[in-house]
């Protein structure tokens, strides 16, 4: 049995490919924003899972720093320490600062952390080049991201601080390259003020205390002790509020990158849409063309079905053709996007699934010019 | 055994209404018989495309009867719920131009219509092989039909009209776009078709040279059929 789509195609293979691979551009960039989605996801789990704790001390009625300004006392760590369960406690700073950069800033998150402290954010699979902070002051440990090379210089508020370590994928919630610096230096950078301002501040007789301040206290429960109850015990305290590991992953996913998933998802909705128009659009235009060689079709009686399964099987061709140029496209490109790309295989199959329906759906207006020819065309000149 | 491939009575056919009413053929009644070949003659707008396809279950007659061999297809209504399945299987058709399927080659434009009609692949080869014999043009059948010539197309069409082996052939001005030798040549064909395999063809033709092949000429004459007697 002749395949009318398979020798239509043939006869015009050059021009359908070339379609094929336009519209691959556009699922290309419908996967590429499932991934961005993705990448947020990780992006905003990378710190939480480097750390590794179990339970996050912040500000009472805040949901912590990943989300809001939250501010705690640096000693609150040792009061921590003393409860039954409590294996380690630590304080943690996190602060957005701008690190010049070739003439430019570049926009990162600074975690603070006591370098000879039980609990270290830097996961040392992630370290790629030179070593962890080994003093108190003026080191930088700087994700690979930001362009810096070891041991160079970085002018940050009233020192210069020396790079000792590269990271590799160290990101924070919001998708900015994370660095690391001492607590002390951390405290510095966030805390204490510029000596004018220091001076304006005692002549309106306000005294800068807040230098021993942190954003969170971060704990590792030992074994065989309920988080649970730990954190329920710990919510007593005044002026706390508690978070557990997954209740800080709620934090992140529901309320950080909830917003911006949405955005994406109207995005890809949208994409999704207009590439169904296109391929509609390309499909009708594909008819038109053939609306001579229809009506003769029709004239000497070939049945609609056989002209209508061409139609169809032309647009999923496309639509199934344009999914693989998509996903090449994608993978070939996704690695150049600032932020974190996640290509997912689930994610692919969804959007083939998607692919399928919005190319029957396409197929539609095809076919509706099908049925509607009018076999007298052919005839009559 | 009849004879007849197609029979009308009292066919009209008018299209519009009102102050738009336009009347174009007023109770023809004519019978063709098989192997004949018929020229229908009349001026541009008189109505010969509309009786080529009413005659081919294409256009709807407003009243009248018409016979296809011994089936009545049409008495004030098609009598047949799918008229292009009898077009499919009894009907062949040839226009001014090919009008060959450009995608398709010679042999798939052939064997098109025999496996719509249900015929294996393996029979239906077989059969555009003998008729692209028949024409001559059986070094062609892998060829597209923008490799061939004006008049190898028109020969390759005309194979396909008779590839459903059909009892009646509708030629639209099949030499219209000929110049005269090619345009003999097809209708010496058509004649030789009409005796070997005893179809009815009804032609319709501008060409008054063409007539002297025909073995009658069927013309529109006052919104109705007469026979011009040779």
């Amino acid at each position: 049995m002749i395949n009318l789509a398979k020798e239509d195609i043939k006869h015009t293979l050059g021009k359908f490919i070339v379609t094929a691979m336009g519209v691959g551009m556009l699922l290309g960039i419908v996967f590429i924003m499932m991934g961005v989605y993705r990448g947020m996801i990780v992006d905003a789990e990378v710190l939480l899972n480097d750390l590794n704790v179990d339970l996050w001390i912040v500000q009472e009625n805040t949901l912590g720093p990943f989300a809001e300004s939250s501010r705690v006392h640096e000693d609150l760590k040792y009061t921590l320490k003393s409860i039954q369960g409590i294996d380690k406690s630590e304080a943690i700073t996190f602060q957005n600062i701008q690190l010049p950069f070739e003439n430019k800033k570049i926009s990162v998150t600074a975690v603070g952390f006591d370098i000879y402290g039980e609990i270290n954010p830097i996961n040392p699979a992630r370290l790629t080049q030179g070593r962890i902070l080994k003093t108190d002051h003026y080191e930088i440990v700087v994700t690979d991201k930001t362009g810096f090379k070891l041991q160079d210089k970085i002018p940050l508020g009233r020192n210069i601080y020396t790079v000792v370590g590269i990271t590799h994928g160290t990101v924070s919630s919001g998708g900015d390259s994370l660095v690391y610096v001492s607590l002390k230096d951390a405290q510095e950078l966030q805390f204490l003020y510029s000596n004018k301002e220091i001076q304006n501040d005692r002549a309106r007789g306000i005294i800068n205390k807040d230098a021993h301040m942190v954003n969170a206290i971060v704990a590792v429960t030992k074994v065989g002790y309920s988080v649970d109850n730990l954190a329920k015990d710990i919510r007593k305290w005044q002026h706390k509020s508690v978070y557990t590991r997954a209740e800080q992953k709620t934090v992140l996913t529901k309320n950080v990158v909830e917003k911006a998933s949405k955005q994406i998802g109207m995005f890809t909705a949208i994409l999704i849409g207009v590439s169904t128009i296109i391929i509609a659009l390309i499909i009708y235009t594909m008819t038109l063309e053939k609306m001579k060689e229809i009506s003769i079709m029709k004239l000497i009686g070939l049945p609609n079905s056989m002209i209508i399964k061409m139609i169809v099987e032309e647009t999923l061709l496309l639509g199934v053709l344009a999914f693989v140029f998509g996903n090449i496209f994608s993978h070939l490109i996704y690695e150049k996007f600032p932020k974190r790309v996640v290509l997912e295989i689930p994610d692919a199959w969804m959007l083939f699934g998607v692919v399928v329906i919005a190319s029957i759906l396409a197929s539609f207006i095809g076919v509706k010019k099908v049925i509607n020819a009018d076999p007298t065309a052919a005839i009559g000149g | 055994m009849n004879n007849q491939a197609i029979k009308a009575e009292n066919l009209s056919k008018h299209f519009g209404k009102d102050d738009n009413f336009v009347d174009v053929i007023q109770n023809a009644s004519f019978s063709i018989n098989k192997g004949e070949l018929v020229a229908l003659v009349a001026p541009s707008g008189a109505g010969k495309t509309t009786l080529l396809l009413m005659i081919g279950c294409v256009e709807d007659p407003s009243s009248g009867r018409i016979w296809l061999g011994d089936e009545e297809v049409y008495n004030n209504k098609w009598l047949t719920k799918e008229t292009r399945k009898i077009r499919r299987e009894k009907i062949g058709f040839i226009f001014q131009a090919h009008y060959l399927i450009p995608f398709l080659n010679i042999i798939d434009n052939l064997t098109l219509l025999p496996q719509a009609n249900g015929i294996s692949d393996k029979e239906a080869k077989a059969k555009a092989k003998e008729l692209l014999k028949y024409f001559d043009i059986a070094d062609k059948e892998k060829a597209m039909p923008s490799q061939l010539s004006g008049g190898q197309n028109q020969r390759v069409a005309i194979a396909r009209a008779l590839m459903n082996n059909p009892e009646i052939v509708l030629a639209d001005e099949p030499t219209a776009a000929l110049d005269m030798q090619r345009s003999v040549d097809v209708i010496k064909m058509l004649k030789k078709i009409a005796l070997e395999q005893n179809v009815a063809i009804v032609m319709v033709t501008h060409d008054d040279r063409m007539l002297p092949y025909c073995d009658r000429i069927m013309k529109i004459e006052n919104k109705t059929i007469v026979f011009e007697v040779k």
